[in-house]
């Protein structure tokens, strides 16, 4: 006799994302892009290429700067997961967030979230980065709208302000554009 | 994008081939309908600008944010006529309505480098005008003179008191609309500062949405399956692989491929790679890049072609020239590769539709969206997101189409999700281009005659298809509309030079006889608006050409571009300060050479240096110094910083951009063979403004044209040898 039995074992899999502790039942190969998108709906990190090649969903895994697109979910359990969103805030802004504004670095802007998770990466390791160690952090980031002489100078900036101690800028008050 | 065809000439062009067509018909839409965001208890003079009795005041963002920076640039105009900060407008992206037409374009579109040229002074008399109404509500609501009256940060200053606007909403809309005086320049405090752009902090913050980002209840997510040659259609379809996919909702076949639905994008992009597909191909499947190029170069030795421009004696003034210098240059197509991938959000349900999507032609986007819908353009709402790059490609409508039948057929409210592989590989793509240069000079070395040839496909036709429905008036069949589609194919093959195909081939020098001559030759790859349109190849061909006559005739690259530009000043002076601010002709570092170039293109003059190294044939771009005169620079960092954008983005089309074609099918997929300049390659950049008190012509696209020709004549400076082709390759 044939019964159908209907046996789905959900494997949950827990994480820290941005100092909070989750957990989610999707795939274990889902890429961590789609999960912090389209399941958890923070929108700010990006879809550029799905290959790992453009950068625009950079996120920090335990502080080091991953490529999402093509991170699966399964190598981040029990990790600590660092979005755009966690990095700083409209009320507080990390000091490169706060850079790329004073720069007007952003012109399309959708790389931007990417760049900022890669340059401030990097600051974390490196304090003092040169021109060369920036090109070499930063190269994996596309920009089609050709921002790359800003974030240089931004990030020399930010290095400039964090050596000297200043980690958050409380912003003045700004106008959100677009439809919601 | 290009001067569009407007209205009135379309209807003149297939007037022509129609043997006459009806005229009299009014050609401007009726204003009646309501403003799309009409509050009740708000002062709304007209469709830009709202005033809430609580003094919040909104802008109307008629022309689109893609990165140029119009949401700081036309809100700046606001804040100066209307006597506000600029920080205290609240900017959203306008809805569809005939108010916010683009009058260069006949349709609300951003592109063209039109936005701040086209809104200088109507957005500033909108705002001046609502200020004026203010004034006027205030005088009788406080019985004041209305002379006595300072309006100043949004507030109303009368004896020592402030009052806001928005105390004076409910009288002032009872007002009729004035025709205000707009400030003159010496009274601006806004205009031409360097006002840190308004979208700064959501684009720092990952705040700021994009189409992508859009979320509504009960939505899912699509992936669409296109056969590999544009234009193909679905034959058959294997679909039980797909089918048995972990969330997926339904499979439905459209007009051009076949779409998964699925709870998540993931899913659905899963599913469709098991999709089994037989096409029927469409004709382009017989072309190959080679072929193509075989067939370029026929058609410039061999078809004399149509004449698209003409001075003086043109062509025949080669034949008394002392000497003529002769020159063939070729450009491949070109993706867009635009951050984001196209994407569409559609809500369609009883007769009426809401789209979401990053478009720079929300009109049209909505006239689409109702063809395919099947319903009519008011039962329309379209939404425009910030758009993740645009330069041209998010002016066509394909996604929106695609996306609106997805829904249509599966009854859901769906988000269509390209890869970038479907956006490189379902492109609009730059068209590829060949051109024949020949320059008659006398025996000083000044040009006498200057002609031009040049080869390869039109982007109106396809243009046409979509924007059919849109430039044609409603009553007229659709009988008619199916014949006019049909006919702009075929219009622009034997009739009318498409003009979006030769500008900027020959207008920039003074030489007393000049002609352009046009040859189609389409193998029907898909074409459209590439950032800086024909200037895209034009600047390349002309200025590489111009450095060809300079060394040909033992003049100085610079001294040459000068000697005939006595009579058009404004890019005589960007060239000279360009060279001065580079020290052209002086001694550089070791392994240094300069190469310039200059372009008028969208009512602005750019001139640049690039300073180029060569190692082990690689181009390596140093530092590139532009100067450029763009009339009154309302914001001069975004003026900068457009230029340095339009210079990278030209960069990656002088040293890498590179669409071959295979039986018809995009052979570049990913950035992996479709390389982008990154970080490391981008240059230093200086950038200049000329100071002139012109009305403010556009920055949005004239960075690009003349960095791949400066980049070219800096290579053979370095090496002697002269690249006629791009991408730039040595060896």
């Amino acid at each position: 006799m044939k019964t159908s039995l209907n046996i789905k074992a959900y494997i949950m899999i827990s994480f820290r994302l941005n100092g909070e502790v989750v957990q989610t039942d999707l795939a274990a190969d889902t890429p961590l892009l789609w999960v912090i998108r389209d399941y958890f709906k923070l929108k700010g990190s990006k879809f550029g290429c799905g290959m790992g090649l453009c950068g625009a969903c950079t996120m920090h895994l335990d502080g080091a700067p991953v490529r999402t697109c093509i991170l699966p979910l399964s190598t981040v359990a029990n990790s600590d997961v660092t979005t755009i969103e966690g990095l700083g805030t409209v009320d507080n802004l990390h000091v490169v967030q706060q850079v790329w504004m004073d720069n007007n670095v952003a012109q399309c802007g959708y790389c931007q979230s990417g760049q900022i998770m890669s340059a401030s990466a990097l600051l974390a390791t490196t304090p003092n980065p040169s021109d060369g160690e920036i090109d070499a952090a930063m190269s994996g980031n596309i920009c089609r709208c050709g921002t790359y002489p800003r974030i240089k100078k931004a990030i020399h900036d930010a290095a400039g302000l964090l050596n000297n101690g200043v980690v958050y800028y409380t912003p003045q008050s700004a106008t959100v554009g677009g439809e919601k | 994008m290009s001067q569009l065809m407007s209205r009135r000439n379309f209807l003149k062009v297939i007037g022509v081939a129609g043997g006459g067509l009806v005229l009299g018909i009014s050609l401007s839409d009726s204003s009646s309908e309501p403003f799309p965001y009409s509050k009740k208890q708000a002062f709304q003079p007209n469709a830009f600008l709202q005033i809430t009795a609580d003094n919040q005041i909104h802008f109307y963002l008629p022309r689109v944010e893609m990165g140029q920076g119009t949401m700081t640039g036309l809100t700046t105009l606001v804040a100066e006529e209307l006597e506000v900060e600029v920080e205290s407008i609240q900017v959203r992206h306008a809805g569809v309505h005939a108010d916010y037409t683009n009058p260069e374009m006949g349709m609300q579109g951003t592109g063209g480098s039109s936005s701040m040229k086209v809104s200088y002074y109507p957005i500033r008399q909108a705002a001046a005008n609502a200020r004026e109404m203010i004034r006027v509500a205030a005088a009788q609501q406080l019985g004041a003179p209305a002379d006595q009256l300072e309006l100043r940060d949004g507030q109303v200053h009368w004896q020592g008191k402030a009052r806001p606007y928005g105390a004076f909403v409910d009288i002032a809309s009872t007002l009729p609309v004035p025709e205000a005086i707009l400030k003159q320049p010496e009274q601006f405090t806004q205009i031409g500062r360097e006002i840190p752009r308004l979208d700064g902090l959501a684009k720092a913050t990952g705040t700021a949405e994009y189409g992508i980002d859009v979320e509504i209840p009960n939505l899912y997510r699509a992936a669409l399956l296109r056969c590999p040659v544009i234009g193909g259609k679905v034959k058959q379809v294997n679909s039980a692989a797909a089918e048995s996919m972990p969330g997926v909702k339904r499979i439905v076949t459209i007009f051009n491929g076949v779409a998964v639905v699925a709870d998540s994008y993931w899913q659905a992009r899963k599913a469709v790679e098991l999709l089994q597909v037989e096409w029927d191909l469409p004709a382009l499947a017989s072309h190959s890049s080679e072929s193509i190029q075989r067939d370029f170069v026929d058609a410039l030795e061999n078809n004399p072609g149509e004449e698209a421009s003409k001075e003086g004696e043109g062509a025949d003034a080669l034949m008394s020239a002392i000497s003529v210098i002769k020159a063939d240059y070729s450009v491949p197509f070109l993706a867009h590769a635009p951050m984001e991938p196209l994407n569409c959000t559609v809500k369609l349900e009883q007769g009426s539709c809401e789209i979401w999507v990053g478009t720079q032609i929300a009109d049209i986007t909505q006239a689409v969206a109702a063809e395919f819908a099947g319903i009519d353009k008011d039962q329309v709402k379209v939404h425009t997101t910030f758009l993740g790059g645009g330069f041209g490609r998010r002016s066509n409508q394909d996604n929106v189409a695609e996306a609106v039948s997805i829904a249509k057929f599966t009854g859901l409210a769906i988000q269509l999700v390209w890869s970038r592989e479907d956006e490189i590989r379902n492109g609009c793509y730059r068209p590829a281009s060949m051109a024949r240069f020949q320059a008659g000079v006398d025996s000083n070395g000044k040009i006498e005659a200057w002609s031009v040839k040049r080869v390869g496909p039109n982007i109106i036709p396809y243009i046409l298809d979509e924007g059919a429905n849109m430039i044609i008036p409603e009553f007229l069949p659709d009988s008619f509309m199916g014949w006019a589609r049909k006919r702009g194919y075929g219009l622009f093959e034997d009739w009318v030079v498409d003009p979006s195909s030769v500008e900027g081939l020959c207008d920039d020098y003074d030489v007393a006889n000049k002609e352009v001559r046009h040859v189609t030759v389409d193998p029907g790859l898909r074409v459209g608006f590439w950032r800086s349109v024909a200037h895209s190849y034009s600047g390349f061909f002309k200025e590489s050409f111009m450095d060809e006559v300079a060394h040909a005739t033992g003049q100085d690259p610079v001294a040459i571009r000068l000697a005939h530009t006595e009579n058009n000043p404004r890019l005589n002076k960007v060239i000279e300060n360009a060279a001065r601010e580079a020290n052209w002709g002086h001694t550089l570092a070791p392994n240094r050479f300069q190469g310039i170039a200059a372009q008028y293109a969208f009512n602005t003059y750019v001139a640049e240096v690039a300073e180029v190294s060569v190692e082990n044939g690689r181009i390596i771009v140093r530092r590139v110094t532009c100067v450029v005169d763009c009339g009154r620079a309302i914001n001069p960092d975004i003026v900068k910083a457009q230029m340095e954008g339009g210079i990278i983005f030209g960069m990656t089309a002088a040293l890498h951009g590179n669409i071959i074609l295979k039986d018809g099918a995009v052979q570049q997929s990913n950035f992996h063979d479709y390389p982008m300049v990154r970080m490391n390659e981008s240059p230093e950049i200086d950038v200049h403004i000329i100071d002139s008190h012109e009305d403010p012509s556009g920055v949005g696209e004239p960075g690009v044209p003349p960095i791949a020709p400066a980049i070219a004549n800096a290579v053979f400076a370095a090496t002697g040898k002269r690249l006629r082709q791009l991408p730039l390759r040595l060896g």
